[in-house]
């Protein structure tokens, strides 16, 4: 996916909730791709050049391991907000 | 659908470049991002100038280099050391007061039983030469009030590093 469709997609799946701006997503691609995340192709459009990004398998790899601590820390959040008060 | 001349690409381009996006990844990368956005406010009849400021202005809370500047702290990140505050003045006691205090501790804790009771100056005077200067940093920053303080906001993070080699960043 290139940029703008990856903001597009953000969007599309959390109904608008979240909408991802273009000051956090390309300072994160650039980092993904520094760090070997991210694989790139190019696809040139007469002057313009639009950059497609896919996840490397170390990047796979990274997702499944962050994807788990968001989860954790999810389930964590959950179970503290569902405390009830105690009956004194 | 409406295409962007080669003209108005250039155009584009330069004024990313003027407004201080050096990066040369990032460039390609807003300008496509720029010229999608531009190519479907202009199938509704605006001009593409009036459209592509109007465009640009939601890049950006102040200006658009914002975008450079989150780009090379990113990129920079694995090359530094990341501390909130606390930990920064932890790093600063651990390394140039803790040791002396220590030093000190042990010298008493060796010699008690003996006559002398009175530290030597060249044990005294080590630990004040090296530790006093950032233990009165330390003391200054911490009892100065968070709004009279222009050194390290509360909420700030402090990057430490090669290039540059202390880089303070408030409300990170």
């Amino acid at each position: 996916m290139y940029g703008y469709e990856i903001t597009q997609k953000v969007k599309e799946l959390t109904s608008d909730k979240i909408q991802l701006t273009e000051g956090a997503l390309y300072p994160t691609l650039h980092a993904l791709e520094a760090d070997k995340l991210v694989t790139t192709e190019v696809e040139y459009i007469g002057k313009r050049m639009r950059k497609y990004y896919r996840l490397s398998q170390e990047g796979k790899v990274k997702t499944k391991e962050k994807v788990k601590e968001m989860s954790n820390f999810m389930e964590s959040m959950v179970s503290l907000l569902d405390l009830k008060p105690k009956k004194s | 659908m409406y295409c962007l001349t080669d003209q108005e690409v250039d155009f584009i381009l330069r004024d990313i470049i003027d407004r201080g996006i050096i990066t040369e990844d990032l460039q390609y990368n807003l300008l496509d991002h720029i010229c999608i956005l531009i190519e479907q406010n202009l199938e509704q009849g605006l001009d593409f100038k009036e459209c592509y400021f109007s465009v640009i202005k939601t890049f950006y809370k102040f200006e658009l280099s914002e975008i450079e500047e989150e780009t090379r702290i990113l990129s920079s990140y694995k090359h530094h050391l990341v501390f909130n505050k606390k930990q920064f003045f932890s790093l600063v006691f651990g390394i140039f007061i803790g040791p002396f205090i220590l030093y000190n501790i042990l010298w008493i804790d060796l010699n008690w039983q003996s006559e002398r009771w009175d530290i030597p100056r060249e044990v005294w005077g080590a630990s004040l030469a090296y530790a006093l200067w950032p233990a009165l940093i330390i003391l200054v920053i911490f009892l100065t009030p968070e709004k009279l303080e222009p050194l390290i906001p509360k909420q700030s993070t402090i990057i430490i590093g090669i290039k540059p080699f202390i880089k303070i960043i408030p409300n990170f």
